[in-house]
Order: C-alpha cells, then sequence, then structure tokens
C-alpha cells in the first residue's frame, strides 16, 4: 500500500507515546500536543482508509480483503477512544491509557502492512 | 492539577486510606472525594483493553462466522462467545455498579476458565482446532493477554470491593481495616 503513509503513521504514534510516557512520569494530565498528534494520527488514519479502500480490489481472497477493510475501520476508533478516556479520568492512569492506544495504532498499522504486502 | 499521590500503584495499597486510586487524600480540604470504582483510575485501563479485546473478538468473529463458518465451527463459535464476554466485561467494569460488577466478576471467571479449558484442549487435540481462537494455545496469539487479563481483572473488581466496603464501613478506620 502507501508505504510513506505507513511510516508517517509509525513515526507519529511513535512520537505520541513518547509524549504519553513522558507525561505518564511527569504525572502529567492531557495536554494540547497530546491531543494535537492523536489528531494528525487520525488525519492520517483517514487518508489510509481512502486509500485502502480504493486499492482493497486488488486483494483477491475474499476473506482477507474482508479482514484488510476491517482493519482499516477498526484503527480509525482507538485514538479518540483513548483521548476521551484520558480526558475523563484525572489520574495518571490517563497517559497510560493513552501510551497503550499508541503501541495498538502502531500493531495495527504494522498488521494492515503484513495483510498487504502479502496479498498486494 | 494538583500532584496526585501515588495510589495508582498496587505496592502503595496499604498506605493509603483504603480508597482506590481514584481517591486523592492528600488534602484536608479536599471534599471531591471519589467512591472506589472500577471504571475509574486503573480500571480506566482495563476498561480500554477489554474493550480492545471485545471489539477485536467481535470483529474476528464476524468474519469466521459469515466467511469460512463450515472451516472450524467449535472454534468459531467460542471466538463469538468470547466477544459476548468481553463486551460484558467492558460495560460491567466502565459502568461499575453493583449489579454490573456482579456481571463483569462473572464474565471475568467465565473468561479465565475459558482460556484455560481452551487452552488446554487446543495443546492436547490439536486436530479440533484447525484455526485460532483468541483463547486457544492459552491466548499466545494475543501476547497471552487473554490469559493475564481476567486474573488482573478480578484482582481489580476484588480490590475495588474491599476499598468501598472499608470506606462505607467507618471511613475513620479505613486505613486500619485495608491490607
Amino acid at each position: 500500500m502507501l508505504q510513506p503513509l505507513t511510516v508517517v503513521v509509525l513515526v507519529a504514534t511513535g512520537l505520541l507515546a513518547i509524549l504519553a510516557a513522558h507525561h505518564l512520569l511527569r504525572r502529567r494530565l492531557v495536554d494540547d500536543p497530546i491531543v494535537l498528534t492523536g489528531a494528525a494520527i487520525e488525519v492520517a488514519l483517514l487518508v489510509q482508509l481512502v486509500v485502502g479502500l480504493a486499492n482493497a480490489s486488488a486483494i483477491a481472497d475474499g476473506a482477507e480483503r474482508a479482514t484488510f477493510i476491517a482493519y482499516l475501520f477498526t484503527v480509525l476508533v482507538v485514538i479518540p477512544v483513548t483521548v476521551v478516556i484520558a480526558i475523563k479520568e484525572k489520574t495518571q492512569w490517563a497517559m497510560a491509557v493513552v501510551l497503550g492506544g499508541a503501541v495498538v495504532v502502531a500493531i495495527l498499522v504494522a498488521r494492515l502492512q503484513q495483510v498487504w504486502s502479502l496479498h498486494g | 492539577m494538583a500532584e496526585q499521590p501515588d495510589t495508582g500503584q498496587s505496592n502503595t495499597g496499604q498506605s493509603n486510606t483504603g480508597q482506590s486510586n481514584t481517591g486523592q487524600s492528600n488534602t484536608e480540604q479536599q471534599t471531591t472525594e471519589q467512591p472506589p470504582h472500577t471504571g475509574h483510575g486503573f480500571g480506566r485501563v482495563l476498561v480500554a483493553v477489554y474493550g480492545l479485546l471485545a471489539l477485536a473478538a467481535t470483529g474476528r468473529s464476524i468474519l469466521q462466522i459469515t466467511e469460512y463458518f463450515d472451516r472450524a465451527p467449535v472454534p468459531y463459535l467460542l471466538s463469538a462467545l468470547a466477544a459476548v464476554i468481553y463486551i460484558v466485561a467492558t460495560i460491567g467494569l466502565a459502568r461499575g455498579d453493583r449489579t454490573s460488577v456482579r456481571l463483569a466478576t462473572i464474565a471475568l471467571t467465565v473468561e479465565l476458565v475459558g482460556v484455560l479449558v481452551v487452552g488446554a484442549i487446543s495443546y492436547a487435540a490439536r486436530s479440533a482446532f484447525p484455526d485460532k481462537t483468541v483463547w486457544s494455545h492459552f491466548g499466545q496469539g494475543y501476547g497471552y493477554v487473554p490469559l493475564v487479563l481476567p486474573l488482573v481483572g478480578l484482582w481489580w473488581i476484588h480490590r475495588t470491593n474491599r476499598a468501598s466496603e472499608a470506606a462505607s464501613r467507618e471511613p475513620a478506620a479505613a486505613a486500619e481495616s485495608e491490607s
């Protein structure tokens, strides 16, 4: 698929993870950098969704294609949910959730790339 | 936001007032102490992880059942069962009232039994599991999260229950009754 886009998302999730880890250690709560980085990731994931859907027909196997499309949509959910949880929670666990969410997005994007490269 | 005490860490649980980590007890004037709640503090992490597992298991089982159910009906039905259990656990922990927590406790217990039984069977009788479920091989495909998570969840529910009992019984004596 779009390799540069995947790289961008992975770098951005890495940045979000570092920010969240830093805030976690410093006992800080959600702030603008966290939300903005999350928003940037979300935009990149939306671009990925459009590109992915446009090219999904290249995957011949029906089940694999369905998996691919399901991943494209699932990955969109993670960042908004974790940010909402982080805003509601007023202890250091807020940042633990964001950190976990960033890792999950990175894993899902890597999985997408894997499904694509095996069948694209 | 004021600095939070380290109440979220399990190893400091004995030293504080028996509140769960949502309690902010370092200042006397603070009147906004929240009661212990399974969906607050560390519970948010649990809710997030369970939510994710619910999403993953639901997605996987819908795919398995609609696309290739005939390949391995039993594992796929188990995937669907796991999905339902994860959804119940997520909602139960997030809501945190008495009935919800009881439901979540049941869901987590079933999950623990399920992952142990299915994990053991998937090793003993490989032919019965031609395709993976979240529970086969003790959740290996998910980094053993399905095995560890119910234990963590049950510990958390136990801890929250104890903390709220102590808090409701005698808030002043909570420090003694905890631990």
